[in-house]
């Protein structure tokens, strides 16, 4: 049994936060709230997403799994206002997920779940740096160093206490540093990891600008990457593994 | 080559890339063949001939098919067809020496209607030139992907390293491959779908069969090595094998007649297979020197091969995170 009211808003920034890893994912429908775990099909990146029963208006499940086509459903859900509501409701005979926004019926044909890849198990990370910043911090790092790399090199100085972003192309660098005064926290420890700007690029996507994100890091082991949305009701941990540093 | 017919009883179904994992042992001429054939036909032909007409296509070919590989993090290992069962690999130094071993053994074996013998030995004298014999392992050494020369087919080669758990797969079009008794077979390894995987043990289970039968089966059908029964398909192949138990019996009761039947068997039960091999699993390609082997010393144009080495590049300097579970 599955039944929900949640805002148009509320349902995109869910489904875009694992659709810039996936097409296709398993949808877990439990007591206290949905949960997706990914990754994409190389082993790279991986998304694990919560989103509480509190952030939808109505919700009543009781442990079911359901495979859907990301971006029919993205599809579906871009027919509303984000300050629409979206019904939810699912039909366990047909297999089929009832859509209404406003008058509006769609039927959604789900996916078999055993056809989609393995949900990934969660890479045990002891990792020594944390750092939290802005979302848009995140963003101009990002945006920064794709200009003229396609990675980019993130660390802790422990030393001197600061975050530091590192972009080398051809003919230009980007740089940047971030003390424990441009952060919101910064827990020093040794951390230098190169990372694949295609996939950062894409999780960076679904980092609202206004939030609040932490970066925990280690030395040449894979970025942790989470923050909150949906007023804190919802949670996405993002995990990309390094490049290996050639020189 | 092999057999299609055998796709009627063999259970394959699609599996994707990103399922596979570990080392999958590729008969070579097989999957350069694919290459020569199929994708390398839409290319105009000066781009992958040299000036003086030497055909390169084998260097577009590996360089386009190695990246699936890598990027699913999939050790493939290059088995190369070697001599003819009489001959040790060992005794043939030089490749243009060994064609004109195989061309020799050819004409005699054509002179003496064997049959099987000319099967054998024509599959290898004109699939590969010496060229791209020896241009594709050179090339295959700079990107570090093992090399395996089998004593003959290369198939069977393949199928005796998984029978011994020192690969995963078997890849290979063809299906005689399961005839070898390869366990796991991947196909379509050069298309741009999901491979396919062809289970031995349950295409046995499914028909109630011993490898043995299904061999058996396979010959009455007909295998590269003999023509089979006319008017025998899979199904009858099958139904007779139930019935009589094994070829002889079928023969008899048909009162048919195989040439070197047992011969055949010989290949498929007991093929000429060497447990003389190594390899690393730990790929340390090469880039430069290979880029520098395609495009400068080959002359094959940097547009055709570019984006292959790129993905080769990123494929090996990204880790997964499978590492970390």
């Amino acid at each position: 049994m599955f039944k929900a009211i949640v805002s148009a808003a509320t349902l995109t920034s869910a489904l875009d936060s694992v659709s810039v890893l996936v097409d296709e994912c398993k949808i877990h429908l439990e007591e206290e709230g949905l949960s997706i775990r990914a990754v994409d099909p190389a082993n790279v990146g991986m998304v694990d997403l919560t989103l509480d029963a509190a952030a939808f208006e109505s919700y009543e499940a009781d442990g079911g799994l359901i495979g859907v086509d990301l971006s029919r459903l993205e599809d579906i859900a871009g027919m509303a206002e984000s300050g629409q509501l979206i019904q939810l409701e699912l039909d366990e005979e047909t297999r089929k997920l009832h859509i209404q926004i406003d008058g509006l019926e769609y039927t959604l044909a789900l996916i078999d779940p055993d056809s989609i890849r393995q949900e990934p198990d969660i890479p045990d990370l002891d990792l020594p740096a944390r750092v939290v910043l802005e979302g848009k911090d995140v963003n101009r790092s990002v945006k920064a160093a794709d200009m003229v790399s396609d990675h980019i090199a993130l660390g802790v100085n422990d030393a001197e206490e600061f975050f530091y972003v590192n972009a080398e192309g051809d003919t230009d660098d980007v740089h940047l540093e971030l003390t424990q005064d441009d952060l919101i926290d910064l827990q020093v420890g040794p951390a230098h990891s190169l990372f694949s700007l295609d996939y950062l690029k894409d999780m960076n996507k679904a980092i609202p600008g206004d939030t609040e994100v932490t970066l925990d890091l280690g030395e040449e082991f894979p970025i942790k990457l989470y923050f909150g949305f949906a007023e804190g009701q919802g949670q996405v941990t993002y995990m990309l593994a390094p490049r290996i540093q050639s020189d | 080559m092999g057999n299609a017919a055998l796709r009627d009883i063999a259970v394959i179904e699609d599996v994707p890339f990103a399922d596979i994992e570990g080392v999958v042992a590729v008969d070579a001429h097989n999957w350069l063949y694919r290459y020569l054939t199929t994708t390398v036909k839409w290319t105009s032909s000066e781009k992958y001939t040299t000036d003086d007409g030497t055909e390169v296509a084998n260097l577009i070919g590996i360089i386009q098919g190695l990246p699936r590989f890598f990027e699913h993090d999939i050790v493939p290992v290059m088995v190369f067809d070697g001599g003819p069962s009489e001959l040790k690999a060992d005794e043939i130094a030089d490749r243009r020496e060994q064609r004109e071993v195989y061309k020799a053994q050819l004409e005699r074996a054509r002179e003496e209607g064997d049959t099987v013998a000319i099967a054998q030995l024509e599959s290898r004298t004109q699939r590969l030139t010496p060229t791209i014999q020896e241009t594709s392992r050179e090339l295959l050494e700079l990107l570090d992907v093992p090399v395996v020369e089998a004593p003959a087919e290369g198939e069977a080669q393949a199928a005796h390293m998984v029978k011994r758990g020192d690969a995963d797969y078997v890849g290979s079009e063809d299906y005689d491959a399961l005839l070898f008794g390869a366990p796991y077979t991947l196909r379509q390894l050069t298309s741009k779908g999901d491979p396919e995987l062809m289970d031995l043990e349950a295409t046995l289970t499914t028909h109630d069969l011993t490898l043995e039968q299904l061999i058996d089966a396979a010959i009455l059908i007909g295998t590269d090595f003999n023509e089979g029964i006319r008017g025998i398909g899979p199904k009858t192949a099958l139904s007779e094998i139930a019935e009589h138990g094994d070829l002889w019996s079928v023969l008899e009761a048909r009162g048919e007649h195989i040439e070197h039947g047992d011969r055949v068997r010989q290949l498929f039960r007991d093929p000429n297979v060497t447990d003389e091999y190594e390899f690393e699993t730990t790929l340390e390609p090469d880039l430069e020197a290979a880029r520098k082997y395609v495009v400068d010393e080959w002359g094959v144009d940097a547009g055709e091969v570019e984006r292959g080495f790129e993905r080769i590049e990123a494929s090996v300097v990204q880790t997964g995170l499978d590492s970390w579970t």
